[in-house]
């Protein structure tokens, strides 16, 4: 349930660490996997650029406006099946204004329920699906 | 100024004294006569010796014989009466064809069969669909063809918890991977997700146990379907 003013973890090496939820896009309410949000970027993750020597500069700056999908929420989602799954947090990816994922990897696990929502290129880039 | 009323009301006073005492009593017989009882008139029977000629002048509703019996038609047969209980019928029938031979119901009943799975048993689900899941059994429900469990692990130091109905079709199997040192005094583990008592990944330990699995087919040789319970 991700709303004006919710807090998420961005989960790909764009260079945010945690971003702010302003806006849920085509929807009236609350949005869950697979949505697309716009975001502030709040905080940024710094050893990305200490790490890879400065060659791998940080995508996104503190404040900056970015599309983002939403990979994990702390709701518990339906299944079809009647089975349900829930994280522990609420997590997001990056994306540009047609829908690329700006980061080039992710660490984390994410929902299958991006696979409905036709989100491939994030569900290739994670490492684990649930 | 305040002189004036007290004189006032006796003279009121003394304007009742004066009534005329035929209205007094006047008054008092009026009111005998609201508490007296005067029995219900009874209806009068009909008149038998009554000229056909007259009878159109009577309202119908008086007429003898003249109002039209209605037809009444008896309830329809109750649902209650065919079908006492219909949510236990449906669950039985669901139960038979979901778990036709009872494994999978007497597996998650924790209050008779003591072989089931418990909470804070590890427990490992595949799936006909899509990748097998193992995690910590935190609570697990009993309602019948409805029954479902829920499993808690870490995945990539994230925190993932999954309901999963027990007799669904898209289950193929529950396995226990370890059960729980000491039986729990709860019933619904949920305390398991505060950090301070997180159990973290289990993946060491399935891991572990599928390789010994492994082993043990190895030495049986291909005995069916492994160590599904």
């Amino acid at each position: 349930m991700i709303q004006l003013k919710s807090m998420l973890n961005c989960i790909d090496n764009s260079g945010a660490a945690v971003v702010e939820c302003v806006n849920v896009l085509k929807k009236k309410r609350a949005a869950t996997v697979g949505d697309r949000i716009v975001v502030v970027v709040q905080k940024q993750r710094n050893f990305a650029s200490e790490g890879a020597g400065g060659s791998i500069s940080n995508k996104v700056r503190r404040g900056d406006i970015r599309h983002a999908v939403i990979v994990r929420v702390r709701k518990e989602m339906q299944r079809p099946d009647g089975s349900s799954v829930k994280f522990d947090d609420n997590a997001c990816v990056l994306i540009n204004k047609s829908g690329d994922p700006i980061g080039t990897r992710m660490n984390g696990v994410v929902a299958t329920e991006l696979r409905d929502k036709q989100w491939s290129k994030i569900l290739s880039l994670a490492p684990l699906h649930v | 100024m305040a002189n004036p009323s007290p004189i006032l009301r006796q003279l009121g006073c003394f304007r009742s004294l004066m009534k005329p005492q035929s209205l007094q009593h006047a008054q008092i017989s009026r009111r005998s006569i609201t508490t007296a009882y005067t029995p219900k008139s009874q209806p009068l029977d009909f008149p038998s010796k009554m000229p056909k000629t007259f009878l159109s002048q009577i309202p119908t509703h008086l007429q003898p014989h003249s109002r039209k019996k209605l037809k009444v038609y008896p309830p329809p047969a109750s649902a209650t009466t065919t079908c006492k209980d219909a949510v236990g019928a449906v669950n039985q029938s669901q139960l038979e064809t979901l778990d036709p031979t009872g494994e999978r119901k007497a597996l998650f009943d924790y209050r008779r069969n003591p072989r089931s799975v418990k909470v804070g048993d590890i427990v490992r689900v595949t799936f006909k669909n899509g990748d097998p899941f193992a995690g910590v059994c935190l609570s697990i429900r009993l309602r019948g063809h409805d029954t479902s469990f829920l499993l808690r692990n870490q995945l990539s130091r994230v925190g993932v918890e999954m309901w999963v109905k027990a007799l669904s079709p898209n289950v193929e199997s529950v396995e226990i991977v370890q059960r729980t040192a000491h039986r729990k005094r709860r019933a619904r583990l949920y305390y398991m997700r505060q950090p301070r008592h997180d159990m973290g990944t289990v993946e060491n330990i399935v891991t572990n146990y599928l390789r010994q699995k492994q082993g043990l087919r190895g030495i049986k040789g291909r005995g069916g379907r492994g160590q599904r319970r």
